[in-house]
């Protein structure tokens, strides 16, 4: 819990879900922790709107659900990513880095 | 968009499971970050509240996931409905009051709307039913002239027309089947060639006649209805070579009907034949065929009948002689079937809908004083943070669950009412289409959506605008009432619109039920027995035949007179002859125009029609006579000797010796003056004549089987048909007059019921708001008495102002009836003044009761209750 800790701009959330669940279907609770464990403890994701954006995710068909088995044999609910999901990963990330880059120019401008 | 709506669905209709997996996916996040904690070094007590602390409540994250859902609207919908039904079920007396006012509106407005949608709207019950037309000849400015077609002229007519895809025609005629004890009646039509095509109808087994079959000396064939299929064959999917025993002949059925297929009408059971080159069909004054065309797509009735009007004048140069003189009459087939019983529907139509908005306009005031004791608790809505709309949506959600019970109840009512309108409506066309159908259910589903929009609209506003006047109640309070009072007076003034149109109808069919018909119809029965336009080949045994039918039903016991005619008295007869005076000098003869009818030897004793001069018509007499009505006397016989004149009919040239003059009878109708009528005697004018017997017997009916057994004995191989008391038969004429009366009137009723249940809801709601008002009037001096007029006097005041409405009302709505009314005028003032005397009445015994409560307030407990 160090004093580096962020919190995720509007709008950020569906997208670090997309990508997170890029590799592989998971549970929310582990999305939760790759995000925090991948941003280095930088990134938290609110505990009360991760599910949120997992149902609204959920409805837009971008990710599915199906029930599985945790490792400590538990009945999870994991969420997988949907073809539909991955080309609106791909088209938020392009339009992710563009606005980083833009962000970035206008701050480095003299 | 397609998952979007899976995945709405899904959480709509399974929101239990739903639900039930967010609890465990919840769950289970949880337990892994307590997990998490416990590892970490935490204890159980501490990882729990952090798991809390970091979490926050799991409802309002569920409820972040129903909104994420996007099925929110659903849940408030689901919770208005739990509301509504919370809040219908604490208060059981409004609730079925109003459910029931309302399915009585919805009720009787689709069983009308129903039959108006069978017997007038609806198509025909063939393809592209508009098309068909009904053709007639008729001779412009003659009186007497056949209006039925001969087969070579529709054949002409067939070849030549470039409007109609086909022309085809038909009568009717009987057939006697023997298998039973009685001979049983068969009705058989004759059809030209092409019927079935222009009909646009297929059998449902077999086939239609072929080419071939239509020529004369054709194989001989039958098509049969499915009705007599089942009954006579049981119904087999095959036709496997099936036959009709016709006399000596046995004739193969080739196809079967389908049920539905009742033309030219529901009696009908064969179809038979009748070739156009038939030797005895050729001459151009033999007619016998009532002609149907069906036109060219997009041809209209005014195309086809300026085609055939074309047509026939061609004929008419290439015949002068038979067809120089005929024109041609078009009707489309629809109006020709149902004729001037639309009009009745619509009028009932537009009655039923003043009725169910009576219903709303009173459900409409029961629901403003209802909501108005919710005021406290819709006050506390808003300063909880509800929202005008969704309060509103509250209310209406109310309304909603009220129109769909009451659509439920009042479709079971109009399946009811159907059963009544069948049994009411014998004799009327169409009746047997009128039938539950989806038209109906959606009809009654769109009528509860009007009414929620009449009934639940206004108050759900009016309730939820009161918290901007909160501080200012009374004002409110007022406001309201006079909204009240005004629903009152609409009430009033549309059931006074009914009571009107109803009490003119009951007053004109009480003066057409008790017209002196100039005949007695009492104790008469009528029957017909089977034969078949064959027998008009041998007149002399067809007329032997029926006289001696006659003669042996004289001779039975309890029967008075007995006598055949061509129509039955009473019943509308398009007849009408032109004549001269034989003895009449010709230039001073004047234009004589008569009513035919046609009757045998003993018709004036079995009608009791009495004979004034001369004689009546005899058995057998040696030269045509015929009997005169005194309409007729007067009219053109001033001053000669009646009996004993000759008269001669100009367009056959038929001569007869007038013997008698018989008193005026309304032979055409109970709602017809006598007119100039002429009697030819005839004991045998057709093969069907209808009989009529006067019996000893109060209740002609209990002869019915006498009088068959006596037919039967002589008889044997033939069928009586259609025996029903004259009384009976003449009820039936007046069927539409019955029925828009009988329906009318209950309509009118009930909404009179409804305006004085609205008048006393309202009154008793507001002696009970100004209760308190009332123990200070009481407690300061004011006599009870004094108090009770008040109220009275208000109750009263809204009665006078809803009728001076409904006069105005009525007067216009008086207009369209004016057609429909016997011996009242559309306007008549005392049919108003009744009118309005019986609506004040009710209004002051519907204000009584609460006027009374008033009165009787106590002001020690009124105070006491502050």
């Amino acid at each position: 819990m160090g004093s580096e800790r962020l919190d995720l701009p509007q709008g950020t959330l569906d997208l670090l879900i997309l990508r997170t669940l890029a590799p592989g279907p998971l549970h929310g609770w582990a999305i939760s922790e790759r995000i925090q464990q991948v941003s280095r403890e930088v990134l938290q994701v609110p505990q009360g709107s991760l599910y949120p954006a997992l149902h609204r995710l959920e409805r837009r068909g971008w990710i599915s659900p199906q029930w599985g088995v945790s490792d400590n044999r538990r009945k999870a609910k994991y969420y997988a990513l949907t073809r539909k999901g991955q080309k609106q990963l791909a088209a938020e990330t392009h339009s992710w880095r563009k606005l980083i880059g833009a962000v970035g120019l206008i701050l480095d401008m003299d | 968009m397609l998952d979007d709506l899976r995945y709405r669905l899904r959480a709509v209709f399974r929101r239990r499971a739903v639900e039930r997996e967010l609890d465990e996916e919840l769950r289970f996040h949880l337990d892994h970050q307590r997990d998490k904690y416990l590892a970490g070094g935490m204890t159980p007590d501490e990882a729990a509240r952090r798991v809390r602390l970091d979490f926050g409540t799991t409802d309002a994250i569920k409820e972040d996931c129903r909104d994420a859902r996007g099925v929110r609207a659903v849940d408030e919908v689901i919770r208005n409905l739990r509301y509504a039904r919370r809040s219908l079920a604490k208060r059981p007396g409004f609730t079925i009051v109003a459910t029931l006012t309302l399915a009585l509106g919805i009720g009787a407005s689709s069983a009308v709307f129903s039959a108006l949608n069978a017997v007038a709207l609806r198509p025909l019950p063939f393809p592209d039913a508009d098309q068909l037309l009904l053709i007639s000849q008729y001779e412009p400015g003659a009186a007497h002239a056949s209006n039925f077609v001969a087969p070579s002229r529709l054949e002409d007519w067939q070849r030549m027309t470039g409007a109609f895809q086909g022309l085809s025609g038909y009568y009717l005629d009987d057939m006697t089947e023997t298998s039973g004890e009685f001979p049983e009646r068969i009705s058989r039509a004759w059809v030209a060639p092409r019927f079935f095509e222009v009909c646009g109808v297929a059998p449902s087994i077999g086939r239609a006649f072929t080419r071939d079959e239509e020529r004369f000396g054709g194989p001989p064939a039958a098509m049969v209805s499915e009705r007599f299929w089942k009954r006579r064959f049981g119904g087999e999917a095959t036709m496997a070579r099936r036959t009709l025993r016709l006399g000596e002949r046995a004739v193969p059925i080739v196809g079967v009907m389908p049920a539905t297929f009742a033309f030219p009408n529901s009696d009908v059971d064969v179809w038979s034949v009748s070739a156009p080159d038939a030797p005895y069909a050729q001459s151009r004054q033999s007619t016998w065929f009532t002609v149907i065309g069906r036109l060219r797509q997009n041809a209209t009735t005014d195309q086809g009948l300026s085609d055939l009007a074309r047509v026939q004048r061609n004929l008419g140069q290439q015949y002068p002689a038979t067809d120089g003189k005929l024109a041609i009459r078009v009707t489309p087939l629809k109006a020709a079937t149902v004729g001037g019983v639309t009009r009745s529907l619509w009028m009932l139509f537009a009655a039923v809908s003043l009725l169910l908005l009576v219903a709303c306009t009173n459900i409409a005031a029961l629901l403003l004083a209802r909501n108005a004791e919710r005021r406290h608790e819709i006050a506390i809505r808003y300063s909880l943070g509800a929202s005008r709309a969704s309060i509103v949506r509250q209310l209406l959600t109310e309304a909603i669950v009220l129109a769909l019970v009451g659509s439920a109840l009042g479709l079971g009512i109009a399946v009811g009412a159907l059963q009544a309108f069948r049994s009411l409506g014998t004799g009327l066309p169409r009746m047997t289409e009128v039938r539950l159908d989806w038209t109906l259910v959606l009809y009654s589903l769109a009528c509860g959506a009007v009414s929620v929009i009449v009934f639940g609209l206004l108050p759900s506003m009016r309730t939820a605008r009161s918290h901007d006047v909160g501080t200012t109640r009374r004002t409110h309070t007022i406001a309201t009432n006079r909204l009240q009072w005004t629903l009152v007076a609409i009430q009033v003034a549309l059931s006074v619109t009914l009571l009107f149109g109803a009490a003119l109808f009951v007053r004109s069919f009480d003066r057409l039920i008790r017209i002196c018909p100039g005949f007695d119809a009492t104790r008469v029965v009528t029957f017909r027995i089977t034969g078949n336009w064959g027998e008009t080949a041998d007149m002399a045994a067809l007329k032997h035949r029926i006289l001696t039918t006659l003669e042996s039903l004289r001779a039975t016991p309890g029967v008075v007179a007995a006598a055949t005619a061509v129509a039955l008295p009473g019943v509308s007869f398009q007849f009408n002859t032109e004549l001269r005076i034989v003895e009449a000098p010709t230039e001073t003869s004047r234009k004589i125009t008569a009513r035919n009818r046609f009757v045998s030897s003993g018709y004036f004793d079995a009608l009791a029609i009495p004979v004034l001069r001369g004689s009546p018509c005899s058995d057998d007499p040696p030269v045509q006579t015929a009997v005169i009505n005194r309409a007729f006397e007067s009219l053109y016989l001033s001053g000669h000797s009646a009996p004993g004149s000759h008269v001669q009919e100009i367009a056959s040239g038929r001569n007869a010796v007038i013997v008698g003059v018989a008193g005026d009878a309304r032979e055409q109708g109970l709602n017809e003056p006598p007119a100039p009528t002429i009697y030819w005697c005839a004991s045998a004018p057709n093969p069907m004549p209808v009989f009529l017997v006067r019996t000893h017997a109060d209740d002609p009916a209990t002869m019915t089987e006498t009088i068959r057994r006596a037919v039967h004995q002589i008889e044997p191989g033939r069928a009586v048909y259609e025996m029903r008391p004259l009384a009976e038969r003449l009820e039936d004429t007046l069927a539409e007059n019955r029925l828009r009366t009988v329906l009318l009137s209950s309509f009118a009723l009930t909404a009179v019921s409804l305006a004085a249940v609205g008048l006393y809801g309202t009154l008793s709601y507001i002696v009970s708001i100004r209760r308190r008002e009332i123990g200070v009037r009481i407690a300061m001096g004011a006599l009870r008495r004094t108090t009770m007029v008040l109220f009275l006097k208000q109750g009263i005041a809204v009665t006078i102002a809803g009728c001076v409405a409904g006069l105005w009302l009525s007067a216009a709505a008086g207009r369209g009836l004016s057609g429909m009314l016997y011996g009242v005028t559309a306007l008549d003032p005392s049919t108003f003044a009744m009118v309005i005397g019986i609506m004040i009445a009710v209004g002051a015994l519907a204000s009584i009761w609460p006027a009374a409560r008033a009165a009787r307030v106590d002001p020690i407990q009124v105070l006491r209750e502050e």
